[in-house]
């Protein structure tokens, strides 16, 4: 219940502040989001495996979103940002995936 | 055996142990952790959690917001730089609209000028005159409309129209009356040239391509015939008959003829040692 709060609190909050991103971190926030991603749906998968824990979903979205953006960066600064974050997507995308087939398999039982 | 002693990552390939590990190994560590302190409760989404889906929550809107937010913008830029061109290219139409104007009062203007002033108007009649005789006005009255092209199927130069046959031809006309001439629209001053250069012919340095028009003003009736009088006359006959050249002469009722290009003068001069032109001297 409070998860589904904060959701729609953090979407409130977005759309009633809508903060300007600054230029800088603007390539780094759709990656950030992808990498968000894939904690919030292993999040929930643990949820229904019933493994889930607070604080190691907080340290895995904050260290997914944070290596995802360095990630990005350091390709930025290398000259070959474009492929790594292919890269990155690609494997937050296979987990995404998977995580999403074993929700699947929870919810349905199929 | 060695084999079962490797550890997993090594064993898989990339891709099928990302997907064996989707799940945070974090997860399955914190559990069994839980159950050795004997807590041993399934634990639920707390204040944390809930802030950090609150973080991601923002994070996606944001990103979203900011991504339509771009798109937009570039599209706006874009309509606006379609709105620009438009705007411009309607101002270079309308300045050019302008200069037509202003030229064609220019003209009106200079003609009554001339006309006013009763003395200049024998003058206004002489540059009439030079400029038709000279080929830089445009000109029309009845003529010749003459079509040469090389034989068909020519293979050499032998039956192909060279420079030296429309030289001829040309001044064959001349030399039977014609009063002004073009080949395929270039006008014929004293000062043009008729030239191969490379494969085609040019004229007042234009390249002309085949077939040659050639356009004289004269009397159509005399025209022909004293043509085929002249040694020119004659040498094309030959050259239709033994090579294949293609000709044709027809008279026509009506010609236009546009004028040439105002050659610079740089040398001539008039009896007093000035430059008519109105071209300093250094």
């Amino acid at each position: 219940m409070i998860a589904i709060i904060g959701l729609v609190v953090g979407v409130v909050i977005g759309l009633v502040v809508k903060p300007d991103v600054p230029l800088g971190l603007e390539p780094y926030l759709p990656i950030a989001v992808v990498a968000a991603l894939d904690a919030v749906f292993g999040a929930l998968r643990a949820f229904l495996d019933g493994l889930f824990d607070d604080k190691v979903f907080v340290v895995s979205f904050i260290s997914n979103v944070f290596i995802a953006a360095l990630i990005v960066f350091l390709g930025d600064k290398l000259g070959v940002g474009a492929q790594l974050s292919t890269g990155v997507i690609v494997v937050l995308g296979i987990r995404i995936f998977a995580n999403v087939a074993a929700i699947r398999r929870h919810i349905f039982h199929a | 055996m060695a084999e079962q002693q490797l550890p997993e990552r090594v064993t898989m390939g990339l891709l099928p142990y990302i997907n064996a590990h989707a799940l945070d190994e974090d997860y399955a560590a914190a559990a069994e952790q839980r159950e050795r302190t004997a807590t041993g409760q399934r634990r639920k989404v707390g204040v944390r959690g809930a802030a950090v889906l609150a973080i991601f929550a923002v994070l996606a809107v944001v990103a979203g917001l900011q991504t339509s937010r771009n798109s937009s913008s570039a599209e706006r830029e874009r309509r606006e730089l379609i709105s620009q061109v438009k705007s411009q290219r309607a101002a270079v139409t309308e300045q050019r609209r302008t200069i037509e104007a202003l030229q064609g009062l220019n003209r009106r203007l200079e003609d009554q000028l001339f006309a006013n002033s009763g003395s200049s108007n024998g003058l206004l009649e002489q540059v009439a005159l030079l400029g038709l005789r000279s080929g830089i006005a445009p000109a029309k009255g009845p003529g010749v409309l003459i079509v040469a092209d090389d034989a068909p199927d020519a293979e050499s130069d032998r039956n192909r129209v060279l420079d030296s046959d429309l030289q001829k031809l040309v001044n064959g006309l001349w030399q039977a009356g014609a009063e002004a001439i073009s080949i395929n629209g270039e006008r014929l001053t004293a000062l043009s040239a008729i030239r191969h250069a490379g494969t085609a012919i040019t004229v007042n340095f234009t390249s002309l391509g085949r077939p040659y028009r050639i356009s004289a003003i004269g009397n159509p009736d005399q025209l022909p015939a004293r043509f085929a009088e002249t040694t020119s006359g004659q040498a094309w006959l030959d050259l239709q008959r033994e090579v294949g050249l293609r000709y044709s002469l027809k008279t026509q009722s009506s010609l236009r003829l546009p004028g040439a290009d105002v050659p610079q003068l740089r040398y001539i001069e008039d009896e007093n040692g000035k430059n008519k032109f109105g071209r300093d001297e250094e």
